[in-house]
Order: C-alpha cells, then structure tokens, then sequence
C-alpha cells in the first residue's frame, strides 16, 4: 500500500475496536520479501483473527510454505463490521498482515474451510481484498483461488467462487498447487490453461472442468468431467507418516489473546472409534500417530520459540494415542521447572495415566467435559457412541472426588431413531450426575457443583452413516428443546441449546449442491456476514436469499435421501466407501454397534491405500 | 535481588493493551530462560509489575517494569538476554539491578512526561491549537467532565498539568499520575482544542519519561 493509504489506515486503526487484530508484527511472524520469481500466498481465515489465530492448520501451512525459498505466506482474516466498514469508506481493500498488501496482489490466496458458517465472510473477503467474487468474472491478473479443509470434502455450495479445492491433508498438496501455479505465470499461460494445470495436481477439484445435471425432483442426476486434465473421482491427500510431515517449530504469538492462546502438540490424526454422525472421524482416516521423540522435540522447540505457558494435545480421540501415559510422564518431567502446564481434553483416565498425572500436579484443573452424545444406551448404540452410563458415572465419581465440581456434558438433539424417551433421557443423566455428587460426602468433595448440559442441533453431515437421514424440522427442534428445557429445570444444571435456525442453515450447505451457491451468493448480497455470531445472524436475510435463488431449505435439510442417490460430494473419495457407510447406517437403524475398527477391521476401505491402514 | 527494566513500546505496538503487554513480557522472559519469580497457585505465572500502565495508541519511549529474580544477574546480562527474547515492538534499553527493598516503582511514580506532534493533514490545526497555549496557561481552573468506571463527574485539568510547553513544533507536557491525581494526555488535548474553539486533533503522542516526586526519571534511584 502506498503512504497516503497507510496513514488512512493509520487513522482508521484508531478508532476501530481491538485494532491489534489487523496490524501483525506478532513474535515469530514472518515478514519475507516480496522479490521476483517468488509466489505469494495469502492464507485467508474466514473468521476474526482471535478465531483464526487458535486454528493449527493454518500455523503448519504459514511455517511450512515460509520455509520455501521460492513461496512466501501471509496471512488475512475476516475484519469484524466496524473495521469492515471502515475499509470501504476509507478506500482501502482488505490486506495481509505482513507486507499489507491488497488480497488481489497475491498469486494465490486460499480459504480454509473450518466450518459452513463462514462461507458468507468468504466472499466478502474476496470483495473487500479487491478479488471478483465469482470465478468466472476473474481475469488474467487476478489471484487464484484456493480452499481446502474438512468442509472442502463437500465443495459444491462454494463451485463458482471458489476456482481449486484441494482434498484431504494440505501439507504437500498446497506446495504442489503454489508451484504449479508458479511454473503456470512463468511459462506465460492463460488464467484457464493454470486452471487445467492444477486439476493435474493430485488431490486437487478444478470446479470449472465438470458439469452436473438434475432430475425434475431435483436430485444430481449425473456429474461428469468435460476436460481431458479433470479426472473422477478425485482422491483425498494422505500424509502417511506424521513424524516426517511438516509442523512448526515456531508459531506467531499472537499479543491480543486468541481463542486458543497456548502451544498445540497435534498427537495423532484420524480416528477409528467410528461414531456414526461425526465426520472428522471418518474424514480423517487412517489412524496416524506421531512419534513420542518427535512430540518431545516439537514440544522443546516450541516452548524455547514462544515462552508460551501453556501447552495442550490435540487430536480427535487423545484416549486412543498409545502412549499417552509415557508422553504426559515426559512433557510434564521435562517443562514442570519453566512454569508451562499440560491442558489434556477429558479423557478416559486409566489408573497408570492417573498415577502420571499425579507426579506432578501441573495438568490443569478446569472443569471436566464428557460428550455422552445421547441419553440413552438404545440411542448410544444407534450413533455408535461407545460410552456407557456406567462408564460415565465412573468417570464423574473420580472427578468428584478428585476436587472437580464443574461438569460440562455434551449431547445432540434431532439423532435419527430419537424419541422423547432418549431426550428425558438426558435429564436422567444429568439427575445421576448430581446424585454421583452428592454420594461423595460433604467433607470430601469441592463445593459448588455445576452441571451444564449443552445440547447441539444435529447436522447430518457428508461422508458419514448419516448421510442419507433427515435433519428434524425447525418446529419439532423446538418442541424438543422445550421438552428438554422443562426437563432440565435441575437444581445446579444449567441448560445450553443451539439456535435451531443456524443448523438448519449449515445442514444445507453441509450436504448442498451447486444450486446453494446461488443462496450463499444472494444471502452475501443481503449483508450475510459473520454467521457464526449470534448478534449477526440473519435469519430474514437468508430466507430471502433462498427464495431468490428459487432453492428449498427443505430439499436439502429434512429430505431422507435414498440408498442410490448421487451424491455431490460423491465426486470426492476420501478413502472410506459409500458401501461401508450405508452398511453402518443399515447397522445404526438397527441400533447394532460396530467395534473400534483397530480391534476389528470392517472394511471402510482404506486398506485400498497401500501402507495407510494397520489391519 | 529485582531489575528494573526500562523498555520502549514501539508505534506499530500502540495498540496492545496493558494486560496483553504484560503476557508478551511473561512470555518473553520465560523465552529468555532468566531466572524469574514464579507466583505460587495452581497456575504458576512469571511476577512482573509495571509501573504505570500505558493506554492504547500511546507509545512509551522509556516505560519501566520490575522483575523479581530469584538467582543474581548482572544487568548487562540481564539486557541482553531480555533483548533477544523481546518481540519486534518491545526494545529493553536499560536494567538496574536493585536490593528487593528498594520501594516498588509505582509506589514512587509521581507523573509522566509526553510528547504530542501532529498527525500529517492536521498541521493547520495544530497550528492553532499552539497559538492557544498562552491563554490556556492563565486559565486558573480547567473544569471537564471525568469518565470513571463509576459514571461521571466533574473535574479540573489545572492543577494535573505540571509543565506544558512547545518544542519544535511539538507539545511537551508532564502530567500528574499518582494515586491523589491523574491527568490524562487525550483530556490535554480535549481542554486545548475547547480553549482554542476548534475540533479536537488526534495528535500522535509519546509516553517520554516516568518521573518520581523529584521530577526525576524513575530508574534514576
């Protein structure tokens, strides 16, 4: 940016709120320069830098692209209305952090896609950075537009904004794509011929080079690639061993506190307990873990590089990592001097891992948070949740007399097969939480207990058993969540329910078609920003925005869908067939359980993949 | 033993607030592997204190903060290993080593130096806002409206500003900070402009020097 835009910019930071979110300069952030015959990548996060800031993949593709001699990263998030506002009254488009440049001067700028309530603050960072919105109104100078991350597994909703996706993990794909767009410039081709270059780059989804057809009742009647460069399906990126893939050595610090603010050891990815609505647990397969040495040596470099004062694990099932006992032991015997604590999610804690974390006293205390899923065992069995009441109630009784009196307890409304007995069920639960308390006597348990129930929407999601079911209607979410609210009238149990509007919405471009994008771009049109905010969302906005772009909430929301339905998303393979996961949702009406696969292989199909799977 | 640290807070860090200036210094410190006082609890921190804290869009050009430690360092050492720990932003420019019953900086801090200079596009109103400084001077009492956390209420300037002047076409002020009174530089800046019948400017302004009783810098103990 020139001078006169930075001392308008000057003055905007100014009098804007939490101004520290859009000036960078934070420890270990990397200023590179801007030279020839380097490609520039902006990393865009479409939430707020405190939001951003705690997301791990986002720290491993900054460090890793950074350490390129020939790629440079920066990084630009989404600015909250007021800053937002001030950037188009002031004339300045929406920049990175480090050199401030226009979004637009970039060769490359790519989305994580974390969750579908960000995708309206995709397109107006596009907007706001000076980048066409549509791909097709894109012209030889602009930047290409990259996404990936868990949502990229259905990309359809986001077809024409977005012009490459790229599946499964990014660490290599996102080299391969950067310098195939580099070789693309440097070789002078068209913005389109680079377009037919990165569908050559595995794992890689060029929107523009396949074509969907609908029948009359609206489902995908066919979808096929119209290029020679565009293959089907296309194969989501396996990195197969996690102690030779990049991770971060440093991390920028943020100064203003992130939602996550602490050092985040990745211990493990993927997960084989198989429970039936989660999607990351079928996404992220095979099972891989790191190694304890390298986790140690990850561990040292990053507390050295950030003087951060706490450090947390992270993975989907840290219960399920081997050798869990052996590196909470060490972590905690190698950093108990230099004040840095262990935060470990709640977890199954066996007595050898109890004995680790009682040597010395420096894992966190917080509250303790169990996700039970549903209320009852029948419902457990349907999700595939392998928790039973017993095992809870062991847990909670532990917890409370280990000192803990703060117990969070997650479940979801709206399962397939749920009833009202699995709701009051949760009442129950939480009943026999509370009288778990109280049959510690008073001089041995912590005072003041608290039991908050939180109850989410359930999202039927792509690539799970529970693809082909039904989201329950707004009316019956909210008949339920009375039923639930008066349910829970419990003494010291607090209550937390999802606005059921909100998941209705995600529900629709969590299994959208091309057709949503039409809604996404009409409900952006509408003002729709920052959905994931409570104070933002726009119901009115979006309905309109549905009835504008002629689409139907209900297609795509509560409509059961048949057993040899196309799919959109049927366009990806992640690994795990649809076969298996129509078998587990036979399994699931059933209410038939299905063991960890690592004691059982079932045959989800990733033992296609040479070397990805144990069995 | 403890080590008082003198510190510049950089432009591009004006907008980090206190309670974030103090974590970056924590985390600095654990990074420079000084031998730090731990506070006890569940939740050990690094013992720190400032001792004035900075407002959001001031720079300090000489802030001060203490550290206790519970091994000696030389300050040259001390300096050198803050220095490289510190994040862009922060630079460590001065340590004192001190006995631990020195009194606490803050307890000594009286008031603090600032330095005003005009925003580019705001120099005709500046201007004017100099060439009122006379009359502001005689004013025997300031009268304005104080925000407090507790609601509103009046106040005078007057008798907080204990030196105002100009200096190369900037403004110099040393403004009372203790627990008896406080005078805030964008209240200066507010009463100014209201005596010179204009808008109020968004000068840029630097915390200078924190002084004691004797109008001495701090660290001079």
């Amino acid at each position: 940016m020139d001078e006169m835009v930075l001392q308008r910019l000057d003055a905007l930071l100014a009098r804007v709120q939490k101004p520290a979110r859009y000036v960078g300069g934070e420890l270990n952030a990397r200023v590179k320069a801007w030279r020839d015959g380097v490609t520039t990548f902006a990393f865009c996060f479409p939430d707020t830098y405190e939001v951003a800031m705690s997301h791990l993949g986002m720290k491993i593709i900054y460090d890793l692209v950074n350490r390129q001699e020939d790629l440079l990263c920066e990084r630009a998030m989404m600015p909250w209305t007021d800053m937002m506002e001030g950037l188009k009254e002031e004339g300045i488009p929406l920049y990175s952090l480090e050199n401030k440049v226009s979004l637009s001067r970039f060769d490359a700028v790519g989305f994580t896609l974390q969750y579908e309530m960000s995708y309206t603050n995709i397109l107006h960072m596009l907007d706001l950075g000076g980048i066409p919105v549509r791909s097709a109104g894109r012209g030889e100078e602009d930047p290409i537009v990259i996404a990936g991350g868990p949502c990229a597994c259905n990309p359809e909703p986001l077809h024409a904004f977005i012009d490459v996706f790229l599946m499964g993990d990014g660490e290599e794909a996102t080299l391969e794509a950067l310098r195939e767009i580099a070789r693309g410039r440097r070789e002078g081709h068209k913005r389109a011929d680079i377009l037919r270059m990165l569908a050559g780059v595995p794992g890689a989804y060029v929107p523009a080079l396949y074509e969907a057809a609908y029948r009359e009742d609206g489902t995908l009647s066919s979808f096929a690639s119209t290029d020679m460069a565009a293959s089907l399906p296309i194969e989501k990126r396996i990195v197969l061993d996690l102690d030779e893939a990049a991770y971060p050595g440093d991390i920028p610090v943020p100064f203003t506190e992130a939602v996550h603010d602490r050092i985040v050891l990745e211990i493990m990815r993927g997960c084989t307990r198989g429970c039936r609505f989660c999607q990351a647990g079928m996404l992220y397969r095979p099972v891989r873990e790191r190694s304890v040495e390298k986790l140690f040596e990850l561990a040292q470099k990053l507390v050295d590089a950030t003087g951060y004062e706490e450090m947390s694990l992270s993975s989907l099932s840290t219960g399920d990592y081997t050798h869990l006992t052996e590196l909470v032991q060490g972590l905690n015997a190698r950093f108990a001097d230099s004040g840095v604590s262990l935060s470990l999610p709640s977890l199954r804690i066996d007595g050898r891992l109890k004995e680790a974390l009682s040597d010395t006293a420096r894992v966190k205390k917080s509250g303790l948070t169990l996700a039970p899923e549903a209320g009852t065992q029948r419902l457990r069995d349907v999700i595939n949740k392998g928790v039973t009441e017993e095992d809870l109630l062991r847990t909670v009784t532990e917890a409370f007399s280990q000192g803990y009196s703060q117990i969070k307890l997650y479940f979801m409304m709206g399962l397939p097969t749920e009833t009202d007995e699995d709701l009051l069920g949760i009442a129950a639960l939480a009943r026999k939480v509370a009288g778990a308390y109280y049959a510690i006597p008073k001089g041995e348990r912590a005072r003041g207990l608290r039991i908050t129930v939180s109850c989410a929407v359930f999202v039927p999601k792509p690539f799970t058993p529970f693809q082909w079911a039904a989201q329950d209607t707004l009316e019956e979410i909210r008949r339920k969540q009375k039923l639930l609210r008066e349910a829970l009238s419990i003494k010291n149990v607090t209550f937390n329910w999802h606005d059921p509007e909100v998941s209705g919405i995600e529900a629709c471009f969590a299994r959208g078609d091309r057709r949503m994008a039409e809604v996404l771009y009409q409900a952006y049109l509408r003002g729709c920003m920052l959905d994931g905010w409570t104070e933002h969302f726009k119901l009115g906005a979006w309905m309109e925005a549905f009835s504008a772009a002629g689409a139907d909430p209900a297609f795509y929301a509560t409509r059961v869908r048949e057993k040899d339905e196309l799919f959109p998303w049927d366009l990806l393979d992640i690994g795990v067939t649809k076969a298996f996961l129509w078998r587990e949702n036979e399994r699931a009406l059933k209410a038939q359980t299905t063991p960890d696969c690592r004691e059982f292989c079932l045959g989800c199909g990733l033992t296609r993949f040479e070397g990805a799977c144990a069995t | 033993m403890k080590m008082l640290l003198v510190f510049k807070k950089e432009h591009d860090l004006r907008f980090i607030g206190h309670l974030d200036l103090q974590r970056a210094m924590q985390r600095a410190i654990r990074r420079s592997g000084l031998p730090a006082s731990f506070s006890q609890g569940f939740n050990p921190h690094i013992i720190l204190s400032f001792a004035a804290p900075l407002a959001v869009g001031i720079t300090g050009e000489r802030e001060i903060a203490e550290i206790p430690l519970h091994l000696p360092v030389s300050p040259n050492d001390f300096l050198e290993r803050l220095g490289r720990a510190l994040p862009p932003g922060l630079v460590a420019l001065e340590a004192i080593g001190q006995p631990d019953d020195v009194p606490a900086a803050m307890a000594r801090l009286f008031a603090a130096q600032y330095a005003f200079s005009p925003r580019k596009g705001e120099e005709g109103c500046w201007q004017k806002l100099l060439e009122g400084l006379p009359a502001f001077l005689a004013r025997e009492s300031i009268p304005y409206i104080r925000r407090t956390k507790s609601g509103e209420r009046p106040d005078d300037l007057r008798p907080g500003i204990l030196n105002l002047l100009e200096k190369k076409g900037e403004l110099w002020a040393a403004l009372a900070l203790n627990q008896h009174m406080t005078a805030k530089p964008d209240q200066l800046i507010a009463s100014l402009a209201e005596t010179a019948g204009i808008k109020a400017p968004l000068p840029c302004i630097r915390r200078m020097a924190l002084l004691d009783s004797r109008f001495a810098p701090l660290e001079q103990v």
